[in-house]
């Protein structure tokens, strides 16, 4: 040996092997490895080695388009689309096949950490998983036995998607399961809901002949993305459908459509409305259509939109009333039409209304539900699990008082509420969701999650040190998608139900675990009931009983089927258009609620309406309204530290049209500052400095910009921190920033949320950050 | 190292230190598996270990073995998760960042490193825990403590040639991996720390040096 002698050699060997005596915990690493079902077999064709794959589901965006994993030596090699899949078809965005870099973040959360020095301040102790379940068991056992389970507080990023989160919370007896409005679009769901009694719409774009989009941009975003994008371009392309849109910014979509009209911010729902009364007016509605399936009359509809004359539309929003007159007639005249709305239109303080003047269009023309038209969603109801742990009655946080229509969702005003005192907080659970990156107004979000005093105790279940992990007081360090089970059922764009399976297709990494896992672990130590709820002898015995209501599927195998495929559908089932016609739609009427009285117990006007709004109609010369996008290559936080995306896309300037622009004094790759005017009950100025990028690509009086970089967590990745590569031994270092060549070029991006307030639809909750006015000055 | 001569004295003297060395291998896996548990510091802060430790140059440092063991085991946990977890900049604990494989664009986590690894470990015999890292330092360290263990087994038995199989392992095993990589990770964490992880680096270094050195 080297520089130690034999005899000092030994006597070290002696002592180790002493310690390891003391050791309990010593283990060998060869054992009985677990298996992992076997998919298909394939050879990858440049190392000849055995490749083997899985299908599963992916969940870098909302979308669940079906992934398959190609496995080689145990390591997770490219991640592909599934073809077999209803929803994307085989595709898979670029987000998906990033998927490897969340996996193998090289800055992943691999074991539990506990909190060491004062909230927030970024010290870590790891400690074992028996420790950490331990503490947050005993934490929330005694908040359920000796107090009040209702301080318990849930909030996940999907709703939808987190059927064990909710089953969590109600086993313990909270009502408080709060879902993040970044992903969904809270107040387009509860529009529909009031007018056709199911959240979501998913227009049959494949088959129409004319595609209105208001305020969307589905070849870019969208909650179905690829799959429905797809749809969209055999529209266009094989059904040569005429794409016409209105917003506020050139988007990927309008650079494919046939005729793009800027409209004046927020205005987009008077325009429509102007168009409704265009088609009810020159006779162009749907009589029998109305009369049967509304609960209106066309006499009282014409009557209620006349004030919405083009005119007034034109002078408003900024179109020209000619335009509005001709969109109006060709979408009630070709037939099939849908629209297609997003951000741009529910984004608003009136975003309920705007989506329900939307969706009047549809409604006049006789398009629902039919072939082309815009359809209702179709998914499975999957049956309950028994035991179903009982709903807990609503609290101020699930159910806002003010805000009657808003359930499970409301998670931007969540925080206010808990910073008034709304509700007392006890324990915080985070799961899948990132409200400090995400949420409005984020230096107030930050204040809460540090606050003891309103959260005093917060467990962070995340793969990521995300901005909202790092207040947490225990990280409890969760696998990604790639390594977990669950069932997916959503609405497909083909309108034909699915079914959908996650499974691992690697083990869970080093010590992270699956949140099947950890729920269970903490259901069966919580006790008080709760356990019972979690009694499933493995994940594959809960997955079952997910999908035992369906016959179809259990014919075929059942769970077997979906491990070898990833997806079931009932090979024979074709869309049923126009289903309502047999059973009617699910509202208290069994019609098209045109006229709703929950909105009128609301307080707002029954019958779909515009009203201007305050802030944007009142635009001084300095301020500009603010929009903030979505891009195909980021989902909110979600994807931040994922190498791939942000090579492409790590920075968002400020889009700035060059006519604003000259007026400010202000020149192509400035430096600007975007002030928010002080709001009440918030004396600090919060801004935020950017870098303008002109273009002819924005409405003159908006200034935008893209979501999804401007990281202050997530990894050195995220936040373009390039830590140059020396020579050895100097590695203290994530190597992948060696490659981080933007930081110094163009930074790693700002976050918009940073300065956008708390502003809500008063009915559905959803944010209203399109109401948001900034001032813009060179700095 | 001497290299082992024939005889029943050299037969006895190879044993001792394929059990010697399967010891010290298994105290570092140990050491950069996690947060260090209460027993393994125990076991470091006794009066033979660190007498053994004196003598091999390794200097831990006196706030090692002096004060609360509780508090200790705290603080080397909250140093673990500095160094190792981060946030902010970290020494990678793994092979794949400091050994970029030749079709690898840029190295990263379980990269062909890890592959080698894996594909090493099936070919003597040795299954990995599944989700496991193969190129994690304590998985690769703790590879070398099973090689060395087989070979004192091997020897114990008197199977020569098993055991010099054995051994061949070990070096082979140093050669295409630790001794590749495993200096400059001891001296990135020489450099951003002193005391137990310092120290435990540098034995690790000399272990690796030494193995790779090693004719047999």
């Amino acid at each position: 040996m080297g520089n130690i002698s034999r005899r000092d050699f030994l006597k070290l060997g002696a002592a180790s092997a002493a310690v390891l005596a003391l050791e309990s915990q010593f283990r060998p690493i060869a054992y009985a490895a677990e298996q992992l079902l076997e998919g298909g077999r394939s050879v990858n064709r440049t190392s000849g080695l055995p490749r083997s794959f899985l299908p599963s589901t992916c969940m870098q965006c909302p979308a669940g388009c079906g992934i398959i994993g190609y496995v080689e030596e145990s390591r997770l090699v490219k991640i592909g689309g599934n073809s077999k899949h209803i929803s994307n078809l085989g595709t898979l965005c670029a987000r998906g096949q990033a998927g490897i870099n969340a996996i193998y973040d090289p800055q992943r959360l691999l074991e539990p950490l506990k909190r060491v020095g004062p909230r927030g301040s970024g010290s870590w102790e790891p400690v074992s998983w028996d420790d950490a379940l331990d503490e947050v068991a005993s934490t929330l056992g005694t908040l359920k036995s000796g107090g009040d389970p209702r301080e318990f507080v849930f909030l996940t990023g999907n709703p939808d998607a987190d059927y064990l989160g909710r089953r969590f919370t109600h086993a313990f007896g909270s009502p408080n399961f709060i879902g993040s409005t970044s992903d969904f679009d809270a107040n387009k769901r509860v529009a529909d809901r009031l007018t056709w009694g199911a959240a979501g719409d998913m227009p049959d774009v494949a088959h129409s002949k004319y595609i209105l989009v208001l305020g969307a941009n589905p070849l870019e975003t969208g909650p179905n993305y690829v799959g429905f994008a797809q749809r969209m371009i055999q529209g266009i392309r094989d059904n040569q459908a005429k794409l016409v849109v209105f917003d506020v910014r050139l988007t990927n979509t309008s650079a494919m459509s046939n005729e793009m009209y800027y409209v004046n911010p927020g205005t987009i729902g008077l325009v429509t409305l102007a168009m409704a009364n265009v088609i009810m007016q020159e006779g162009l509605y749907r009589d029998e259509f109305i009369r049967r399936w509304t609960n209106v009359t066309p006499e009282e509809l014409a009557g209620h939109l006349a004030q919405y004359t083009p005119e007034r539309a034109a002078a408003e929003a900024g179109v020209d009333a000619a335009v509005i007159r001709t969109i109006a007639t060709e979408f009630a005249t070709t037939r099939p039409a849908t629209t297609v709305t997003d951000a741009s239109l529910s984004n608003f303080a009136a975003g309920v209304q705007n989506e329900r003047a939307a969706m009047l269009l549809s409604i006049i023309t006789g398009n629902i539900d039919t072939r082309g038209g815009l359809c209702l969603p179709r998914s499975y109801d999957l049956a309950p699990v028994n035991p179903e742990p009982p709903q807990p009655p609503p609290s101020v946080l699930s159910n806002p008082p003010a805000l009657p229509l808003a359930y499970e969702q409301a998670a931007a005003g969540t925080f206010e509420q808990i910073r008034n005192r709304e509700q007392k907080v006890s324990a915080l659970m985070t799961h899948n969701v990132d409200p400090a990156y995400s949420n409005p107004d984020l230096a107030r979000v930050e204040e809460v999650l540090a606050d003891e005093t309103l959260i005093p105790y917060h467990v962070a279940v995340t793969p990521f040190m995300t901005e909202t992990a790092r207040f947490a007081d225990i990280i409890l360090p969760e696998t990604t998608y790639l390594e977990d089970s669950d069932i997916i059922v959503r609405s497909s764009p083909e309108l034909v139900p699915f079914v959908a399976l996650r499974q691992p297709v690697v083990p869970p990494l080093e010590k992270s675990r699956p949140f099947f896992d950890i729920a269970s672990s903490l259901a069966g130590a919580v006790k008080g009931g709760m356990e019972q709820y979690f009694a499933f002898g493995s994940v594959s015995d809960y997955l079952e009983a997910r999908v035992a209501g369906i016959g179809g599927l259990q014919r075929v195998g059942g769970l077997d089927y979906l491990r070898q495929h990833g997806v079931w559908y009932d090979p024979k089932s074709q869309p049923d258009y126009g289903a309502f016609r047999a059973g009617g739609f699910r509202t208290p009427s069994g019609k098209l609620e045109v006229r709703s009285a929950l909105m009128a117990e609301a307080g707002q006007p029954a019958l779909p309406s515009y009203e201007t709004s305050a802030s944007l109609s009142r635009l001084g010369d300095r301020d500009m309204a603010m929009c903030i996008f979505d891009t195909a290559l980021h989902s909110d936080w979600k994807t931040g530290n994922c190498m791939w995306l942000d090579e492409i896309e790590h920075h968002n300037p400020v889009w700035i049209n060059p006519r604003t622009a000259e007026s400010l004094g202000i020149e192509d790759g400035d430096t600007i500052k975007l002030t928010r005017p002080n709001i009440a009950g918030d004396a600090k100025e919060r801004s935020i400095t950017a870098t303008a990028y002109l273009t002819e690509g924005i409405h003159p009086r908006v200034v935008a910009m893209a979501n999804g970089v401007g990281h202050t967590a997530m990894g050195n990745i995220a936040q373009a921190e390039k830590i140059p590569y020396k020579e050895p031994p100097e590695v203290l270092r994530d190597p992948n920033t060696e490659l981080v060549w933007w930081g110094e070029e163009d930074g790693s991006g700002v976050n918009p949320k940073r300065i956008v307030p708390v502003k809500l639809d008063p009915v559905g909750g959803g944010e209203a950050w399109g109401e948001m006015v900034v001032t813009v000055a060179k700095v | 190292m001497p290299a082992a001569s024939r005889g029943e004295g050299a037969g006895t003297q190879a044993l001792e230190a394929a059990r010697a060395r399967a010891a010290v291998y298994g105290l570092l896996a140990r050491v950069f598996a996690g947060a260090p548990a209460p027993e393994l510091l125990a076991g470091v802060r006794q009066p033979q270990m660190r007498e053994a430790l004196a003598a091999a140059g390794i200097e831990l440092g006196e706030d090692f073995f002096a004060g609360d063991a509780e508090q200790l085991a705290r603080r080397l946990a909250v140093e673990y998760a500095r160094l190792f977890i981060g946030p902010g900049a970290q020494v990678a604990l793994y092979e794949s960042f400091f050994v970029r494989g030749e079709g690898e664009e840029r190295p990263q986590l379980w990269g062909e490193a890890a592959v080698a690894v894996a594909a090493f470990c099936r070919e003597v015999g040795l299954e990995t825990a599944p989700g496991r890292v193969p190129d994690h330092v304590s998985h690769e360290l703790e590879v070398m403590a099973v090689l060395s263990q087989a070979e004192a087994e091997s020897l114990a038995a008197s199977a020569g040639d098993e055991a010099r199989r054995w051994r061949r392992l070990q070096v082979r095993f140093c050669q295409e991996h630790l001794g590749r990589w495993l200096p400059d990770f001891s001296r990135a964490v020489a450099r951003a720390t002193g005391g137990f992880y310092r120290g435990m680096a540098l034995l690790a270094e000399e272990q690796v040096r030494a193995d790779c050195e090693a004719r047999c």
